[in-house]
């Protein structure tokens, strides 16, 4: 709240690399509505597990409604810079951060912080497909029934829309009633996705989400991710470089805790200005 | 969006709480969480409890009477005018069927684990565990009446040959076993050859003929041995070990899995056999969970009641030889369940609290056994972790 | 050694552990078969006529028209036992003092066993216990009381080495010349028309109460006890039990408290049921004074402390083998901690927490040694639902122990015994039954 007009100034300075934001707007895709803010900032941002410090002082700020791609090798902290983007890491007893992540101008690790709330604007898919065990709408009901809708009628709505959204409506709706865990992998994804587009949230969290699906299911969920691009601000972490460089807008690359490079994608694939980043997109490691 | 707003009419959901509400949220928070402690903690009181109220009741006995006549005297007259409370003949036969079950449950439940975790296949594995489950089941009043109305008969009946059916059949095939072993021992030194091989034979058939003749020496002695009474301390190590059995199993099984296969590999690749690696490899890493698995066994001996109740012929004395299993026995879980049907009139009396001081003394008993085996198990975890 | 001996080291020592895996099936068997057949047969057995006046005239079962022409049918061939007693009872006036007083109690002898099997005697008074007004109601054990009328068991003392060896001597021999010597041949032929037997299908052993302490009857009684003790415990225990887990496994700090409470949970398990007797004792009825004396509150309290530490582990086995994936996709979506384990966690583990519940439940249902002194009594009626505050009840394991080892008349009430256990096993096993297929159930669910 104090820090509305520093926040200003941030916006003015566009994030990635320190250079202008238009330089990195990609110019044949058209220019969202309330797109290009800074919908997520970091600053001076670590986290730590105990003493290790699994990121390392990152500045950034994540772009509204644009898609954003986080590659590195494995352990380089990418995960759980995106899971300490909906505080999913509160979960681990011994992890704590350091500096300040801004979600829309209020501070995700503020004091008065409610990171149940939190949640529910920042929603969050998982590497591996994790339906609960109930039918296909509790599943996706789930999230409104949690906030207070009881209304049959509307939750039915609710339902229908976030499984069309998810492009799964035409191929489930006619066994609601069935257990989501009879779903092959990519659909039980998808569902995971309409899941927590039911909560309607503005930001999507994608924690690889393909990495435990087929080359078809894969190709689908990059085509949710496609329909999405626009409406939501998306950050998939991913270890596939050729998907990052297929879905996304923007790329930052992690490397052991630190972020490396941070540019659009297009530029961080063909023109890279790090070393270590030519070395791994290149794949002289991963 | 008019249609499915989640937050039907709230003020759009900011996730920055206000002062108030975030106090609000600390306090419901703190009561829920302190409830939940408090009912968590619901055990420890209890255990504080039992300690408590029985100690509280059996200090009397010892401002009483002192403790030198309770350990030391097998006197055990607690009706008379004035009583005599000595129980050691009790705790003598206490730990008397505590022993005797261990022998018979440890190595027949060690070997039961090594099967379940290294031998049997997945799928004959399934059919023995509700086997296992089956018998810890069982209440053990069932199994009292077993002892007493079934097994007791038998063995007074036809005591004799069952002590050399048993002998035959367990003693037969280890002492053939051990002539085998040894017959190969003893001749590995000669050389290779035809040679080697009849003097082999050779050496077998006289050690076997030796081994007859001792198993059927001692099967004789067993057959004419007569029982006197079925209601005896043999009667109750038999029956108490299978009670104890399903503990001892399934506790070494779970320190036989946790070895971990690494281990096992390692062993083999070297050229051991299955029996050879499970006796020089797992087991040494797996023995202090099979300690404490045998201690858990242990202690459900010492505590179980109805059986040793019911056919233990609680006599308190001590048998005659002091091995000889075949002489009935009393215990203090007996002793308590039994005279405190006498003794719970008069409160306050000598009688009544001498029953809580041997619940005190199983209290304690077991509370060391449990203590112990706990050390044992987080010690293996740690040891097996790596640290 | 060489190669063949280890290897037949090898094959002993799996023969060995699977050896030890079928003895303990074995010794599974031998306790369950005989204690099964046995406990058959105190619901199917061969009845006598006086089991069917017993149960008319006690319970107001069977069919009167067909007991009333039975019982004319046997009267008829009674009535001539009766005439030998009365016509030897006319020889023995007339006979000499001392050779009255020789016969007298031979003569004793067979009126008791006759009455045994019929009932009172005509001429004798309406006895005022139960189980001198009916005759045998078993057949087997008629035939046990007929060999005993035509046998008088004597003892062979020649070794003085051995145990003295029971032989028998005809009783018929006792009484040759006199107007009785007719009986014994008439008995062993005629016994079956005098108190016809029929196959029995006595289903009331379950449903009824028990007779003359019992004597006669079912176990209606114990059965009602152990449910109301076992459905007790399971009351106090189960919330409180899924409670504490739930604090260990979502909310506990690893820290030294915890490790004490943890600690405090298994030395619980630890403590001889016995022990939990004498706390109950002692706490529950001489301190708190839950009840004057024994009560079944004062005993399921008892019994829940006992088992409450088999709950607390069986939930936060079932809890923690809850996917913790399922825990984060419900806090991504915005739910409260509390919110995620009452709709995600529970749902999803209360298969396993209901695994353990109903174990629980057999092992309070089958427990002696804690109701002892706080619940349990002998001989009783059934007790109302609203009597479990103050009244203490008959319950199946107590009741065993006290028929088996204390009841006046145990060997001949063995049958009622059997019933008990085979009962009590019967509830406990399939308790165990239904979570073991629970258990399968959920475990090929988390396969998918």
């Amino acid at each position: 709240m104090q820090m509305t007009a520093e926040e200003k100034d941030t916006n003015k300075v566009a994030a990635p690399g320190g250079a202008s934001r238009e330089i990195f707007l990609p110019p044949e895709r058209e220019r969202v509505k309330d797109g290009g803010r800074p919908h997520v900032s970091a600053k001076n941002f670590s986290i730590f597990y105990g003493d290790f410090e699994a990121v390392k002082k990152v500045n950034a700020d994540i772009l509204s409604k644009y898609v954003t791609a986080i590659i590195g090798p494995s352990g380089c902290g990418k995960s759980t810079f995106l899971r300490a983007i909906n505080r999913m890491n509160d979960l681990i007893p011994s992890c704590y951060t350091t500096g300040t992540l801004m979600f829309d101008g209020e501070d995700v690790y503020g004091r008065y912080t409610d990171e149940v709330q939190l949640r529910k604007k920042i929603g969050m898919v998982l590497q591996k497909p994790n339906p609960f065990p109930k039918s296909i709408f509790d599943n996706i009901a789930y999230g409104p029934r949690l906030h207070g809708v009881k209304d049959k009628k509307m939750l039915e709505e609710v339902v229908e829309k976030s499984l069309r959204k998810a492009a799964l409506w035409d191929e489930v709706k006619d066994r609601l009633d069935r257990n989501a865990l009879g779903l092959s992998g990519g659909q039980q994804q998808r569902l995971c996705v309409a899941r927590t587009l039911a909560v309607e949230p503005e930001i999507l969290l994608l924690d690889e989400p393909t990495s435990a699906l087929d080359p078809k299911a894969t190709a689908k969920i990059e085509d949710l991710i496609e329909e999405l691009r626009g409406s939501y601000t998306i950050l998939i972490v991913t270890h596939n470089m050729q998907q990052a460089s297929r879905v996304s807008d923007y790329t930052m690359f992690y490397y052991e805790g630190d972020l490396v490079e941070y540019a659009p994608t297009k530029q961080l694939f063909t023109n890279p200005r790090d070393q270590v980043t030519e070395d791994y997109i290149t794949g002289r490691f991963s | 969006m008019p249609n499915a707003t989640l937050d039907s009419g709230k003020k759009p959901d900011a996730f920055v709480l206000t002062p108030e509400k975030l106090r609000r949220q600390r306090i419901a928070k703190f009561f829920g969480e302190g409830f939940l402690l408090v009912v968590a903690s619901f055990v420890a009181i209890v255990v504080l409890f039992i300690f408590y109220f029985v100690a509280v009741d059996a200090i009397p006995f010892f401002q009483q009477r002192g403790f030198t006549e309770f350990f030391t005297s097998t006197s055990w007259y607690p009706a008379d005018e004035p009583g005599e409370f000595g129980a050691l003949a009790i705790i003598y036969g206490s730990g008397m069927v505590t022993i005797g079950s261990a022998l018979i449950a440890v190595p027949l439940g060690i070997s039961a684990a090594i099967c379940l975790s290294d031998v049997l296949p997945f799928s004959v594995r399934q059919y023995a565990k509700p086997v296992i489950e089956m018998l810890a089941a069982i209440p053990s009043v069932a199994y009292g009446f077993f002892a007493l109305v079934i097994f007791a008969p038998l063995l007074q009946n036809y005591g004799g040959p069952i002590l050399m059916w048993a002998w035959w059949l367990i003693a037969g095939p280890f002492v053939l076993l051990a002539v085998i072993v040894v017959a190969d021992l003893i001749t590995s030194g000669d050389g290779g050859g035809s040679e080697r091989k009849t003097i082999r034979w050779t050496v077998t058939g006289v050690l076997g003929i030796l081994a007859l003749v001792f198993l059927f020496w001692v099967g004789n002695a067993l057959n004419a041995i007569q029982i006197l009474s079925g209601t005896n301390a043999l009667n109750v190590s038999l029956i108490l070990s299978f009670m104890a059995l399903p503990t001892i199993v399934s506790v070494s099984e779970d320190s036989l899995q946790a070895v971990g296969r690494e281990l096992r590999e390692g062993s083999y690749a070297l050229g051991a056999t299955r029996a050879e690696t499970i006796v020089k490899t797992v087991l040494p890493a797996a023995s202090s969970g099979i300690l404490a698995a045998v201690i858990l066994g242990i202690m459900r001996a010492i505590g179980e009641t109805m059986v040793v109740w019911m056919a233990s012929g609680n006599s308190s004395h001590i048998p005659d030889p002091w091995y000889n299993y075949l002489d009935s026995i009393r215990t203090l879980t007996a002793t308590i369940a039994g005279d405190m049907g006498e003794a719970d009139q008069v409160t306050g009396s000598a009688r009544y609290h001498v029953l809580f001081a041997m619940g005190l003394l199983l209290l304690v008993f077991s509370f060391i056994c449990n203590l112990v085996s706990e050390r044992i198990v987080v010690r293996q975890r740690k040891i097996l972790a790596g640290e | 050694m060489d190669l063949g001996t280890r290897k037949i080291l090898d094959r002993s020592f799996t023969a060995v552990g699977v050896t030890s895996i079928l003895l303990m099936a074995t010794a599974l068997l031998v306790v369950i078969v005989p204690i099964f057949t046995g406990g058959i047969g105190a619901i199917f057995f061969k009845g006598t006529i006086e089991h069917r006046k017993l149960q008319y005239n006690e319970f107001g079962k069977g069919d009167l028209d067909v007991l009333q022409r039975q019982i004319v049918e046997t009267d008829s061939y009674r009535e001539k036992v009766f005439r030998m007693l009365e016509a030897f009872e006319v020889e023995m006036e007339l006979m000499e003092p001392d050779e009255r007083s020789a016969y007298s109690p031979k003569y004793k002898k067979v009126r008791d066993l006759l009455s045994h099997l019929f009932g009172p005697l005509p001429g004798e008074m309406e006895p005022i216990l139960l189980r001198y007004q009916y005759g045998v109601t078993r057949w087997d054990e008629a035939e046990e009381s007929l060999h005993k009328l035509m046998f008088v068991t004597k003892w062979d003392y020649s070794n003085p080495d051995e145990m003295a060896k029971p032989y028998f001597v005809p009783r018929s021999e006792e009484f040759e010349g006199t107007a009785l010597a007719g009986l014994f041949p008439y008995m062993e032929s005629n016994l079956e028309n005098m108190l016809l037997p029929e196959q029995t299908f006595y289903w009331g052993f379950i449903t009824e109460r028990s007779l003359d302490a019992h004597i006669f009857g079912g176990i209606w009684a114990e059965i009602q006890g152990t449910f109301f003790l076992a459905v007790g415990a399971m009351l106090f225990a189960f919330p409180l039990g899924v409670i504490a887990a739930i604090y260990f496994t979502e909310y506990a700090k690893d820290n030294f408290f915890t490790s004490i409470l943890r600690s405090a949970n298994s030395t619980l398990a630890g403590v001889p049921s016995i022990v939990f007797g004498l706390f109950g004792l002692a706490f529950f009825i001489n301190t708190v004074k839950v009840s004057e004396s024994k009560s079944v509150l004062a005993g399921s309290l008892t019994l829940a402390i006992m088992i409450l530490p088999t709950i607390i582990r069986a939930a936060e086995e079932a809890i923690l083998a809850v996917p913790k994936t399922y825990k984060e996709a419900s806090l991504g979506l915005g739910s409260t901690k509390w919110r995620t384990i009452m709709t995600v966690i529970l749902p999803a583990a209360l298969p396993g927490i209901i695994t353990g519940g109903i174990i629980s439940l057999g092992r309070a249902a089958g427990e002696t040694a804690p109701i002892i002194f706080t619940a349990a009594v002998s001989v009783g009626a059934t007790i109302g639902l609203a009597d479990v505050f103050s009244s203490p009840t008959p319950a199946l394991s107590w009741n065993i122990y006290n028929l088996a080892s204390e009841h006046e008349a145990a060997n001949e009430i063995r049958h009622v015994q059997y019933g008990m256990v085979l009962a009590l096993i019967s509830i406990v096993l399939l308790l165990n039954l239904s979570a073991i297929l629970l258990r399968a159930r959920i475990s090929k669910k988390l396969k998918g």
